[in-house]
């Protein structure tokens, strides 16, 4: 099944902004206070085990080495467990219900039982069970190649994992490690804005059309939604 | 404060004077003040129109309320004044109001009874009014009006204030004579100046307030009649002179922020915007062009619009266009928080997005209304010629005080503005304010 259709809509997107601006009027402005490292982040939805896993894979899709920061560095497993936590990993919004058909063609919605934060769980606690069989060990206890290659084979779909009824577990991962990444920092990925500063985003900041035009690069960093600066 | 404790003074003596008067002199009320014939009814529509244009609602319809049936909170600097019911209910209205009795509350602020109404009610203006449209209002409110009982909440003002003799006194010194004068020898202009200086009372926050908290001059004739005035830290702008927007604006793109509560300069945001959408858009597109006239001719604007200060302009575009990373924090935070609209010429886009280059909220000497629109957005209203309700969000959440204290004094100080900076104490009084409300 495709992911597609786990994409909001920008509409949605707005919709939802939107109704969020009204309710959370503060009397005054706070700053953000600074994350707690990741390894004393208390995760909301993943068990000690899984949030191990997604540390490990996310960093396998976007590893740290080389050229940026990678997933770890822009706590994208904190994006992930915190959507998994809310109205995302809850599907609160979808229709769940079935019949579920596999091929489905994308227009006809979500095609599990499973709203994603049950497949998450079905599906790590699945990738374990595998790691453990052929290996020996679970995910997290593989060298980097041999994740990779779990990774790979799951792409590939040589590794198929039956518990996640009908969710193709690693193209949502890789969508929602994408979105942690790229995603404003409100929600917890994307720390400091460090994404869009490597890839030379420049942040919500509406508009910058005096420099339509003019061929060279936008010299001002990102700023986020909530008004911050890189 | 000091304004404030002379006034008390004032008010004092003129206390002390008003319990003579009122011990000798019963109220009087002003009497007609130009024939009319004793069988005169109004044409049709004429009091619905009158209603309009002296916006009567504004006060006297409560929020979610019955039409006219008051309960209105109008908060003053002495406390707050809650308007009166003016359906025909006979108990709880002005039901029993004689002709003579309506009008004495218009001209001379005086209820039935003989009690004085807070000058929150626009006598000063009102009693202008000519006897046709008295007569025209008096009939519509009797006889189209659904009578609502509604008992309001009494109006509690602070001691000395809650003494409502001692106005007495203050109408004697700041009432001017009963009735219009016309005196420009146009009919146009003097239309104009009739709406503005007595229906639409524009003077009530467009002029300042003397010694006695009174409007300073009720006409034209007076200097000081329309110079700007302040409400609730906002303020009224001038509509006089040099710099107001009378003056710098055409006569057609004046006539189209009245009619619709945008132009090619500004939306209409603050109280005015309330005036728009229930009062000035209903006024017939004759009597625009009669008030813009009066207006224009009080200003003394010309036919050739004033040329702006391009120079101080051009540097302030320059350093925006520039977008280099070392610049100061105000001019920073208008590339990341307002360029998107407002564009780094502070033009904006016609109709749509206010100018901020000589905005006469952006750079008033009260800068209430500038941090509160940053603080928490405008929306334009929704007016028959023009519907949509544009709206500019909030940055409340977005930036810090000394941000939008920062990005103010940018504004004020930028393109052709030259206002004096905004404290970050400002920001923070503001905040609370919203906060309280």
């Amino acid at each position: 099944m495709s992911t597609k259709v786990l994409t909001t809509t920008r509409r949605a997107f707005l919709k939802k902004t939107a109704a969020s601006a009204a309710v959370s009027a503060l009397p005054a402005w706070t700053h953000e206070p600074a994350p707690v490292p990741l390894e004393q982040y208390q995760s909301q939805f993943f068990t000690a085990d899984e949030w191990a896993f997604i540390l490990a894979a996310t960093a396998r899709l976007i590893p740290s080495e080389g050229d940026g920061p990678g997933a770890i560095e822009a706590r994208v497993p904190v994006f992930i467990d915190l959507q998994l936590a809310g109205d995302f990993g809850k599907g609160t919004k979808w229709y769940l219900q079935g019949p579920h058909d596999p091929n489905a063609p994308p227009q006809l919605g979500y095609q599990s039982p499973l709203p994603p934060a049950e497949a998450y769980r079905a599906g790590i606690a699945n990738i374990n069970d595998w790691c453990r069989s052929n290996h020996g060990r679970p995910f997290v206890e593989l060298s980097p190649k041999e994740q990779n290659d779990v990774l790979t084979g799951l792409d590939n779909n040589q590794i198929v994992l039956t518990s996640t009824l009908g969710v193709n577990f690693f193209d949502l991962l890789l969508q929602n490690t994408k979105e942690g990444y790229f995603a404003d920092p409100m929600y917890g990925g994307n720390c400091k804005m460090s994404a869009w500063v490597h890839i030379g985003f420049p942040g919500a900041r509406a508009s910058f059309r005096e420099w339509v035009g003019v061929n060279k690069p936008y010299p001002l960093g990102p700023v986020t939604i909530a008004g911050e600066r890189a | 404060m000091r304004t404030l404790l002379t006034t008390i003074l004032a008010l004092a003596v003129l206390g002390l004077i008003a319990v003579a008067l009122t011990g000798l002199v019963p109220a009087r009320k002003t009497p007609v003040q130009q024939r009319v014939a004793g069988d005169f009814t109004s044409a049709g529509g004429q009091g619905e129109y009158v209603v309009r244009v002296a916006d009567c609602a504004a006060c006297h319809t409560a929020k979610g309320g019955k039409p006219f049936a008051g309960g209105h909170a109008i908060p003053s600097p002495f406390g707050t004044i809650w308007s009166t019911n003016i359906t025909p209910d006979p108990e709880t209205g002005i039901g029993s109001y004689t002709l003579d009795d309506f009008r004495a509350a218009l001209y001379d602020g005086l209820r039935k009874d003989g009690t004085c109404l807070y000058p929150a009610m626009p006598y000063e203006n009102y009693r202008k009014m000519s006897e046709d449209d008295v007569r025209a209002l008096y009939q519509h409110f009797m006889n189209e009006v659904e009578p609502v009982s509604n008992q309001v909440k009494e109006t509690r003002l602070t001691f000395p204030f809650n003494q409502r003799w001692a106005i007495r006194a203050w109408n004697w010194v700041a009432l001017d004579d009963a009735g219009f004068k016309p005196r420009y020898n146009d009919l146009v202009r003097d239309r104009g100046a009739y709406i503005v200086e007595a229906l639409g009372h524009c003077g009530a926050c467009h002029s300042p307030r003397n010694l006695f908290s009174a409007q300073d001059g009720t006409d034209a004739t007076a200097q000081a009649f329309l110079t700007g005035g302040e409400i609730d830290g906002w303020p009224a702008p001038s509509l006089r002179g040099p710099a107001s927007a009378v003056t710098n604006w055409s006569a057609e793109e004046l006539k189209a922020f009245l009619a619709s509560g945008r132009n090619s300069h500004s939306g209409v945001t603050g109280e005015m915007a309330v005036v728009v959408q229930d009062s000035m858009q209903f006024l017939t597109s004759k009597d625009l062009d009669a008030v813009v006239a009066y207006l224009r001719g009080i200003s003394g604007a010309a036919e050739q619009l004033p040329a702006r200060n391009d120079d101080k302009a051009k540097q302030t575009i320059a350093l925006l266009n520039a977008a280099d990373p070392s610049m100061d924090l105000g001019p920073r935070l208008y590339l990341d928080n307002c360029n998107g609209c407002h564009f780094t010429n502070g033009k904006g886009a016609k109709g749509v997005f206010p100018e901020l280059d000589g905005n006469s909220i952006v750079v008033a000497r009260q800068g209430g209304g500038l941090i509160d629109v940053i603080l928490n957005g405008a929306r334009m209203p929704s007016t028959e010629s023009n519907p949509m309700r544009l709206a500019m969000p909030g940055f409340r959440d977005r930036l810090s005080d000394k941000e939008v204290a920062d990005l103010a004094t940018f504004l004020r100080q930028s393109w052709s503005n030259n206002a004096g900076p905004i404290d970050e104490t400002a920001v923070v009084a503001r905040r609370q304010k919203l906060a309280a409300h």
